[in-house]
This record gives structure tokens, sequence and C-alpha cells, in this order.
């Protein structure tokens, strides 16, 4: 008669499947929890309860030494991927009014003709990190720093949404018979560098990283020379430096020259 | 094997066989799971002792991962600290130097998205996910250089993502670090 | 008597249609990474393909074939036709409808996240969305496997369930339980990031539901398999089943064990507690017994087989198989097969060996050795076994089979063996090209270019084995008779209530789940500061 119970005691599998996997599960938590912790000196456990916690996963906080401080200013953004990507028509139309006043350099539909970046069509967390990098000192320009010394954080804000929203204008150095070089296209992987499209919006998107294409070749020719030397450093945690530094003189030429060339 | 039918003897005996090699079955994966515990104990690998978290949104701004104290530290007792983080496509500092025969305990965190950090020759493998620090203490024994690639997906431009550990003698080391607070290999 | 056949012939042919698309995506990218290539293209079409190649190997083709096989299994074990079938159309044509929803985006590149998903990277919504669908659609499945059985038991109280059935309702619950994971973290963390709802996600916790759903839905992908090894071999090859008991408590011990393990992939991880990871090593160490209990019952069983045929010595009876059956060929490729990948499970279970090669080749290569190797060669088998019960018709062309299968098996060998060993070199995962001229990497060249040629013979077997269901459509009709399961040795009158039933099971394998998985993912959601940006993929935006 098979109307032996499932759940009681009595019936073997029962008891020694339960009794099995409780006892497995107690033992391995008590080695894992509690033995093993403390049978590693180098943890500095102060006790069984400080050892369980550790194991199990209680998030602490470990004391470091103060951190060695830089002896330069560095940006102050928080990047984050969706950063300024809504419009705001109010944003947009108190820009359009700023701008009237960058349109020196950087021309009236945010193009421009003296090598300074085209603002028109640049994502707007881009620009507005910039203004602020100049603003702050973490990134210094001659022409920049006075005009971003005067500009507060809304107006920052406001402008980058402006140019954000004008239409890229392509560049009178349009040529699409320039073909991409492989630094560009699959980038040099064993000296660290990854393809320039990859965050720079041509196959992906990272947030802080401008769209190049229409760039004057001074100009990007003259950022990655600075990157490369050190010499700007508002790149969050190096990640240009990082870049720049293991590119050849001609691959720097190579790039300016085809992205002034790309819409 | 528990059922009652009347094939009987060679019931019994097929049971039997069977019992036979379920303790052998047992026994090999205690043995398995006895020498994972043990080994791990008596040599150096363990998993992370302590869950620790950090904002990779500030990570630039303050705190221990800030650039400037980003690469080697000499701890008072000798030990070295290394302190790096993994970003979309480069660890910074990029090339990360270590000293001989010196425990070595490696401090990263992820700035963006999921990263690994492998060092190519060695057994020294680890996550950085945004939000946790990974801290991995470990050894080099012989001067040389190492690539140092990201094992996990992490973009577009993941194959990109190489950096370098230089080990360097003990000594020269240590006058590289009477010199300056931080060191790395970057030129 | 199968009376669903149209049913489960659009299972099978769904899941061998993507399995063959996905095919070629995998040879491209062995080619394309390899140093056969100058490494000149767009790294994102790489990662496109690996997401679409990741997707449909991992969640549609072992779906359709588990729901396929289940439902065939259901009918023929039961004796009587399937209960429901208007639901499992609607569970069919939700799976094809997710697949579709879900390859769109990958296809236009708005999805590279890979099929393992890693937030905070986060793509176009209707990827996820297609694969919720999917998964929605298998559950109906495990529904319905349910309450199939249920019917037969309250019209046969007391009796022995069906070997086949048992297993494949242990299978069902398997799934049903261990995909919760990973829909939780789909629901809950990446679709409201993914739909703009919210702007951050722990990517920590995301990935401890995801290694919930990620260990033990290679064992949901590996029960067809070990139904076929237990109730399809013996009898395709003469024999009998040398232990009906020791194939439940194996299927058993794979639903309780199988999914509390998950925190093995996360060993590296600095999110999850040391404590935690060493039990659920334990518990992975325990996952192991039912597959060698399984091997042992199997290889008994062949060596009855044998002997009925005459096979004499302590291992000459291996010759007096009947190799020329292709049933008997896969089995056996299968099992060496499992054999090599089994060990190099074995290898990634334990921390200490696992610190040598994660996430680097080795790993690639275990998976498809065990997964692309040992498990899909069965789905061969199930597929040519089923075939003439499903269209009427004759499947003779047996050298065409024992070809594709000994294909399909040196393909694998050539393909994964390599790959290990670029692995134990440290060769990372998942980049789209490497530049073999550097000193670090030329070491591995050879072996890469190897891998390749491994793939263009897999490219091969695939071909040949739609070409043998194809032409099975077209063969002159026959009747086969009614679709049977192996026999036991001993047949059993009575079996235990616990090798009869599933509650207890269940609630081990719920208990287990909450003692090792409870604490870390509540510690992981209470925690506020870890949830960190997400970062949208997919150009230009």
């Amino acid at each position: 008669m098979s109307e032996q119970k499932l759940y009681s005691f009595r019936n073997p599998w029962f008891s020694a499947s339960v009794g099995i996997t409780i006892v497995l599960a107690v033992l391995s938590a008590l080695a894992g929890l509690i033995w093993l912790p403390l049978a590693q000196s180098d943890l500095k456990l102060s006790g069984i309860w400080d050892a369980i916690c550790s194991a199990a996963g209680v998030p602490r906080v470990s004391t470091q030494a103060p951190s060695l401080q830089p002896d330069f200013k560095i940006s102050n953004v928080v990047m984050t991927s969706e950063m300024l990507t809504r419009k705001d028509a109010v944003s947009i139309g108190r820009g359009a009014t700023l701008a009237q006043r960058c349109a020196i350099c950087h021309g009236p539909q945010g193009v421009s003709d003296a090598h300074s970046p085209n603002l028109a069509g640049q994502f707007a967390a881009v620009t507005y990190k910039e203004l602020v990098d100049f603003k702050t000192g973490a990134r210094v320009s001659v022409v920049m720093s006075p005009f971003a010394a005067s500009m507060s954080n809304q107006d920052m804000l406001d402008v980058a949404a402006y140019y954000a929203f004008l239409p890229r204008v392509p560049s009178n150095n349009l040529d699409p018979t320039i073909p991409a070089p492989p630094i560009v296209v699959t980038g040099a992987p064993m000296r660290n560098i990854a393809p320039c499209g990859s965050c720079h919006g041509d196959t992906d998107t990272k947030a802080g990283s401008p769209w190049l294409g229409g760039q004057s070749a001074v100009y990007i020719k003259a950022q990655l020379q600075a990157f490369a030397s050190g010499a700007r450093r508002n790149d969050i945690s190096q990640q240009m430096r990082n870049i720049a530094r293991h590119m050849t003189p001609e691959e720097i030429d190579q790039v300016a020259r085809y992205y002034e060339a790309q819409p | 094997m528990t059922t009652g039918t009347d094939h009987g003897i060679g019931e019994a005996v097929a049971a039997r066989i069977e019992q036979r090699w379920a303790i052998l079955s047992i026994v090999i994966v205690g043995v398995l799971v006895g020498m994972a515990a043990f080994i791990g104990i008596h040599q150096a690998t363990m998993p992370q002792g302590h869950v620790e978290t950090a904002d990779p949104r500030t990570l630039h701004l303050s705190g221990e991962f800030i650039e400037s104290n980003l690469g080697s530290e000499v701890e008072p007792d000798g030990s070295v600290t290394v302190r790096a983080i993994g970003q979309q496509y480069s660890f910074t500092p990029q090339c990360v130097l270590v000293p001989t025969e010196t425990p070595v305990t490696f401090r990263t965190t992820s700035a963006d998205v999921v990263h690994g950090l492998l060092i190519e020759a060695t057994n020294i493998n680890v996550m950085l996910v945004p939000g946790y620090v990974s801290v991995l203490p470990t050894r080099f024994k012989a001067p040389r250089e190492h690539v140092m690639p990201c094992q996990e997906f992490c973009g577009i431009g993941h194959q990109g993502m190489w950096g370098k550990v230089k080990v360097i003698d003990k000594a020269a080391f240590a006058k590289l670090a009477a010199a300056r607070r931080r060191l790395t290999c970057v030129d | 008597m199968l009376t669903s056949k149209r049913l489960i012939l659009a299972h099978f042919w769904l899941a061998f249609a993507a399995f063959g698309l996905a095919l070629v995506l995998g040879a491209w990218q062995m080619f394309v990474r390899s140093p056969l290539n100058a490494w000149h293209f767009n790294p994102e079409f790489y990662y496109r393909s690996v997401t679409a190649h990741g997707s449909i190997m991992g969640y549609v083709l072992p779906t359709l074939v588990a729901m396929g096989f289940g439902y065939a299994i259901s009918e023929a074990a039961l004796e009587k036709p399937l209960l429901g079938r208007r639901w499992a159309w609607t569970g069919f044509w939700l799976v094809a409808a997710g697949a579709v929803v879900a390859m769109i985006p990958v296809s236009l590149g708005w999805a590279s996240v890979l099929y393992t998903f890693y937030p905070p990277m986060v793509g176009n919504p209707f990827y996820y969305i297609g694969v919720v669908m999917v998964v929605v659609g298998s559950w109906i499945w495990v529904a319905l496997m349910s309450i199939n059985l249920a019917a037969w038991k309250r019209d046969n109280p007391g009796k022995p369930v069906p070997l086949a059935m048992f297993a494949n309702v242990a299978g069902s619950y398997l799934w049903g339980w261990t995909a919760v994971g990973a829909a939780l973290e789909i629901i809950f963390q990446i679709l409201p990031v993914a739909l703009g709802l919210r702007g951050t996600i722990d990517a920590g916790l995301a990935r401890v539901f995801f290694s919930w759903t990620l260990h033990a839905i290679v064992y949901f992908w590996l029960i067809p398999t070990y139904i076929a090894y237990y109730t399809i071999f013996p009898r395709a090859i003469g024999g009998r089943l040398y232990s009906d008991a020791m194939a439940r408590i194996s299927f058993i011990l794979f639903l309780v064990v199988a999914m509390p393990i998950g925190v093995h992939h996360l060993f590296t991880d600095p999110q999850v507690g040391a404590g935690f990871k060493f039990m659920h090593s334990v518990f992975t160490g325990l996952v192991a017994l039912p597959t060698l209990l399984t091997v042992f019952t199997i290889c008994a069983s062949a060596e009855i087989a044998s002997r009925l045929r005459g096979g004499s010595g302590a291992f000459g009876w291996v010759k007096a198989l009947p190799w020329a059956n292709p049933i008997m060929l896969a089995t056996a490729l299968s099992l060496v097969m499992l054999g090599f990948g089994g060990a190099g499970g074995l290898i990634n279970m334990s921390y200490q060996l696992d610190a040598s090669i994660h996430n680097t080749q080795w790993i690639t290569g275990h998976f498809h050795l065990i997964f692309g190797g040992a498990i899909v060669i069965m789905y061969f088998a199930i597929a040519y076994d089923l075939w003439p019960h499903l269209t009427g018709r004759a499947l003779d062309s047996f050298g065409l089979m024992r070809t594709q299968l000994w294909l399909w098996f040196i393909g694998m060998i050539v393909t994964t063996f390599p790959w290990h060993y670029v692995g134990v070199l440290g060769m990372p995962r998942r980049m789209a090209f490497y530049d073999y001229a550097n000193p670090a990497i030329s070491p591995q060249a050879f072996s890469v270019s190897m891998s390749v040629i491994g793939g263009l013979i897999l490219l091969i077997s695939g071909a040949l084995f739609l070409a043998v269901l194809i032409r099975g459509h077209r063969a002159p009709g026959t009747d086969v008779g009614p679709y049977q399961f192996a026999v036991a040795v001993h047949v059993p009158a009575r079996i235990p209530v616990a090798l009869n039933s599933f509650g207890l099971w269940l609630a081990l394998m719920v208990g287990l789940t909450v003692v090792n998985y409870g604490y870390p993912i509540a510690q992981l959601m209470v925690l506020p500061e870890t949830s960190v940006p997400a970062v949208y993929v997919g150009a230009g935006r």
C-alpha cells in the first residue's frame, strides 16, 4: 500500500532528505560564516559576530588613510548618461539670448571659422561640463576662462541646452572620400586605445564625450596633444589622457583630418 | 532498490552495486569540497572578506579613488596598496607598478559599468562592479611585465581595454617610493 | 499515441530554425575575431551578433526543445492526449513572438548588451520585453505539465508516475522557479530603467538575481538530455534501464540542488559575502552527484543491452553495442563530452581554480563543450527519435545521421579544446578582436585559428541536421507504432511516495533558496547607496 505519508518523520525519505539538507546547510554555513573567516588572520576580525557579518556581506567602511589630494584643479562635474538629455524649451530660449556673446568665436549658428569648436548640435552635457570646468579652473583657456567666470550655473545649463538644440551644420570640409583610419575604426587595443566612435557617438555614446564630426582639425589636434602631454586634465579620471598619450603624431593628424571631414 | 517486487536476488545485487557507486560518488564530492576549503585557508586566495561600497558618480571628487590617490602606495607596515578604477575604456592607472615579494592589496572599483580586471600569467582576477569596492590581496614573485585586460563586456570599446602591470625589484620600487607617494608606470 | 504532432513539430522547427541562424552567427563570430581575419571592422557588429547568438542559443532553442519534448512526453508517457492544447499553442506563439520582438532591436544595434544583460548597461526595452514574453510562454508549458500530471494521478491513484513524465515535470518545476530570478531582475530593475521611469539601478543586486537563474538554467537545458539518456537510449539500443529508482533520485537531486548554487558565478564579485560564496560552493559540489549517478546508470544500461546481444568481457562488451544506431552513437559521444565538460565544471566550481580562468575563454569553451556539445547532441538524438512519430514517415538515412553526429562531436572538440587552452593562457572573453601581433597574445593565435575550423565543421553538421529533418518530411509514409520509453530491468509496481511526487522536493528547493539567497538579496535591496546611474547603449543618443 502506498498510503505512506510523505510529510512525516516516519517516512525515511522525508527524514533523510530533510535531515541531510539541514545538516549540509548548517555545516556549510558554520564553515563559511564562522570558521573560514576566523581562520584568515589577515581579515582582522574582532570575534564571531564580526566574522559572521563580514562573511555574510554586511557592507562596511574600511578606514583608509587620508587621500593624497591633487595639486591641480580637477573637474567636479558628475556625469551620467541621462544628463541634460531632456529638452527644455524655456532653457533653450534663455540660452539663445546668452549665446549671442559666444557667437564672436563660435559663430552665429554655432559653427566656427576660428578653429574654436563648433557647438551646434553638441551634446548638452558636454558643453555644460566644459563651461563648468572653465569656471572652476579644471580646464584653462585664456579666452574661455573669463567668459565662464561670469556665468552662473543656470546660464551654463541654458547655453548648453541651446546649442544642443541647434542642428548640426555640415562642415565646409565635408569629405566622404576620406577612408576612416584604422585608429578610428579599431583603435589600438594593446595601446589601450578603443575606437573613437565607441564613446564619441559614431557607434555609441559615453556621457561627456563630445561629438567630433565636423570639428576643426586644428582644434582636435591641439586637444589631443594637450591630453597627451597632461596639459589638459579635465577628463575625469584620465579617460582621455590614457588614450592620447599612446597615440602617435601621425595618428593624431589622421584622426583630426578624418573627423573634420565628417558630418 | 526499495520496491516490493519479486525479482529477488538480481534486484538485490543491482541495488548493492548502485549503493556502492553512490557512496563512492559522495566520497568523491566530499573530498573535492574539503580540498577547496583546506587549500583556501592554507594558501593565498580566498574570496573577498568584506563587502564595501563606493559611489561611482563621485569617485573623482572625494574618497580614496580620486585621481591623485590612485596608484601604488606603501603602507606603514611595508605592504603595498594599489588603488585603481575601471571605466569605459581604460584602467586608471593605465600601468600599475608593483614590487616583488611584498604583500600587495588591490583596491578597485568601477566608475560606470561592470568591468573585469585580469592580470595575465597570474590568478589575479576580479570583477569591478559600480557601487562596490573589490579588494584582492596578492603577491608578485618575479620582475616582469603583464598585460591587464578587462575580461567583462563593458560596451563596444571593450576590446580596447588593455592595461599593463609592471613588476619591479623590491629595492628599485622602494627607491621610487621614497620620491613619490603614489607610483604608477604611466611614462 | 501522439496526437499533438503539429504542436510538437512547431516547437521543434522554430527551435531548429533559430538554431541554424544562431549557428551561422557563431561561426562568423569565431572567424572574425581570429587571426584569420584582418580586424578592421566595426566592433559593434560583433557584440550585436554575440547578443543575438547567445539569446537564441540560451533562451530560444533549449526552451522550445524542452517544451516540445515535454508535450511529447506528456502524451506518450501518460498515454492520453494533451490537456490544454489551446493554451499550449498560446505559449508557443508567445515564445515565437517574444523571440521576434527581442531580435528586432538587437538586429538594429539598439540592444547590444549580450544575453547576460549586464546592467547598468541598458538597451532598448523591447529586447527585455521579448525575453519576458519567451519566459511567460514557457511558464504556460510549466503549468500544463503540472496539470496533465495531476489529471493522470487522479485517474491512476497510487501508480508509479512514468519515469519520463516524472523527470519532465521535475524539469518544468526547476525552470519555473529558476526563471524567477531573471524575471525579477528584468521586471523590477532593468525595464523601469529601459523605459525611462528610473535612472539608477543596483548592478550588484542585478547580478545576484541573474545568478539565481544562470546556473539552474543550464540544468533546465540538460534535463531533456538526461531524459533521453534514461528513457530513450536503453530502449533504442534494445536494452533496459538499469534502475528506475536511481533515475528518479537523480532528477530529484537536480530539482533541489541545481538552483540555490548560482553564486558560484559571482565568486570574484565584490557584492556577495565570502560565507555565501562558500555555501554555494558546497552545494555546487553536491550537484555533481546526480551526474555521477547518471553516468553509472547509463553505462550499466548499455552493458545490459550489449550482453543481451552477446557482448562479453570486462570491457569487450563495448564493441558489441549497436554502433550503427544513431542514438547509440549520439549518447556515447555525449557522455564523452559530458566527461570533459563536467571535469571543467568541477574546476570552475572551486574558488581557487576559478580565479585563474574566470571570464577567460576557458569559460566560453567550457559551456560550449557541455551545452553545445553534450546537451545539444542529445537534442539531435531526441529529434531523430521522435521524428517518425511526428511526421508519420520513415527516418532512415542512418548513414547521414551518423555522419552528422560525428561531425558535431569532432567539430565541438576541435572548437572547444583549443578554446579551453587559450583561456588558461589568460585570453579575456568577449572581445571583438585581438592584436595577435603582440607578444602577449601571439601564443594564442594558432589555437584560436583551430577553433575557427571547428566552427566550420559544426556549421556543416548543423546543415546536415536540418537536411535530415527536412528529408524526414518527404520520406514515404510508414506506421511506426506508439512512441515508447525504456523499461526498467526491475519494473517497480509501487514506489515510495517520495519518489512519485514533488511536494517535498519543491519545499526543499524553495527552502534552500531562502537560506542561500535570502540574505544576500535582502541586504542588497536595502542598500540605497549602491544604485548607480544607468548607461544607455545604442548609437547617437
